[in-house]
């Protein structure tokens, strides 16, 4: 993707030089011809993986993220707190965080995923969560050659 | 079905007979980048790899790549889907090329001397809960509280925080549709999470680029800092093929 721009530094307006993993993924999952299955060899659990990029977080997890992004606005919106809230904050921020690492965004797991069963190349997302670790184990086992199943 | 993987195509798009290859270093996907014509068109095949399944995220990034070297280059293409392997030559001239001529040349007439931008619109977060505090006492009044000691309370939150963000959004979303310009074709993909705004493709005139780009850094400049929008491409058309 090249394209003689110079204004792509704006500062407004969001201009990756170079698609990343997350933008390739987002470009062309579930996109393009599609050939009839039975003329079709080896698709290597493709399905499963677009299944995971298209997931709708669980509302709960989503909730419990909102709730706390909104608790936390006043912790810069007021200077001076006294002690006690902000400890109480933090604490909230603390627990909730391990969430969020998780929640933050279904391309990241499909990353994740399918890094799974490849470690040599370019990855520039190191923050993992012992839990986006193991999702990952569930895209590894694909083999066959036989699409899997669109579990839901 | 047991077919010898040698002969097998990975297929990465269709494009029109004749077509120059791009020159691509490293093709993780598929090696030995050729075209198979029929019917004047062409698909842009490669050999797979003997000893894996494709699916690797350098897989994923190779398929990209050789896309956007064939647009890069100015060749009309058609992107298959990731993952397409074929038996054999035969078959992708029987199956693909032959059986789907007539709209894969319509298709291709569609997309000449067209590229794709792809864009993300967010909201800032900060920015937009303010304004809910702002604008919703009940739910500023909810944060204050204890009730968001207990996770209930915590859920009740979040609960109403983004069902007040699922009203703002047909709004924001349909604003950013207003200002696009340079379009010749939109298509909006599902949104993947609340803070998501908007997500679409735009199919581009390849004159019209940079007048379309230009006026995306201005309505970036004219939502900000409400809004946050990523702008990717130009790239193949992989949005608007197969779609009749």
């Amino acid at each position: 993707m090249t394209s003689a721009v110079d204004k792509r530094d704006s500062g407004y307006l969001d201009r990756p030089r170079s698609s990343s993993l997350a933008d390739v993924v987002e470009l062309i999952l579930d996109k393009g011809l599609v050939i009839d299955a039975y003329v079709r060899i080896s698709l290597v659990g493709i399905e499963l993986v677009t299944i995971d990029a298209r997931i709708v977080i669980a509302s709960v997890d989503t909730y419990l993220r909102f709730a706390e992004a909104t608790n936390r606005l006043d912790l810069y919106e007021h200077g001076g707190k006294d002690l006690g809230e902000m400890t109480e904050s933090l604490a909230k921020g603390g627990a909730s965080g391990k969430t969020s690492g998780v929640i933050d965004g279904a391309k990241d797991k499909v990353g994740e995923l399918l890094h799974g069963s490849d470690d040599d190349d370019d990855d520039d997302d190191d923050d993992e969560s012992s839990s986006r670790r193991s999702r990952s184990g569930n895209g590894r086992s694909s083999g066959n050659g036989r699409p899997r199943s669109r579990a839901r | 079905m047991t077919t010898s993987v040698a002969a097998s195509c990975y297929v990465f798009g269709v494009v029109p007979a004749g077509a120059r290859l791009p020159e691509v270093d490293e093709t993780a996907v598929a090696e030995g980048l050729r075209l198979v014509e029929a019917e004047g068109l062409a698909a842009v095949v490669g050999t797979p790899p003997a000893d894996r399944a494709v699916g690797r995220a350098v897989d994923l990034l190779a398929h990209d790549r050789v896309l956007a070297a064939l647009v890069a280059a100015g060749t009309p293409v058609l992107p298959m889907r990731f993952g397409a392997v074929l038996r054999d030559e035969a078959a992708v001239i029987d199956d693909l090329l032959t059986a789907r001529a007539g709209t894969l040349r319509a298709d291709l007439d569609r997309v000449t001397g067209r590229v794709q931008f792809t864009l993300t619109v967010r909201y800032e977060q900060d920015v937009v809960l303010r304004e809910l505090l702002a604008s919703r006492p009940d739910i500023a009044r909810l944060r204050g509280s204890g009730a968001t000691h207990s996770l209930d309370g915590r859920l009740r939150l979040g609960e109403l925080v983004v069902q007040a963000i699922d009203r703002m959004r047909p709004t924001d979303a349909q604003a950013v549709m207003d200002d696009l310009r340079d379009a010749v074709d939109i298509r909006r993909n599902k949104t993947t999470s609340p803070e998501e705004v908007l997500s679409a493709a735009v199919l581009v005139d390849e004159g019209d680029a940079d007048a379309f780009e230009q006026n995306m850094v201005d309505v970036a400049r004219r939502h900000h800092p409400r809004l946050r929008i990523r702008l990717v491409g130009p790239s193949a058309p992989y949005d608007f093929v197969g779609t009749g």
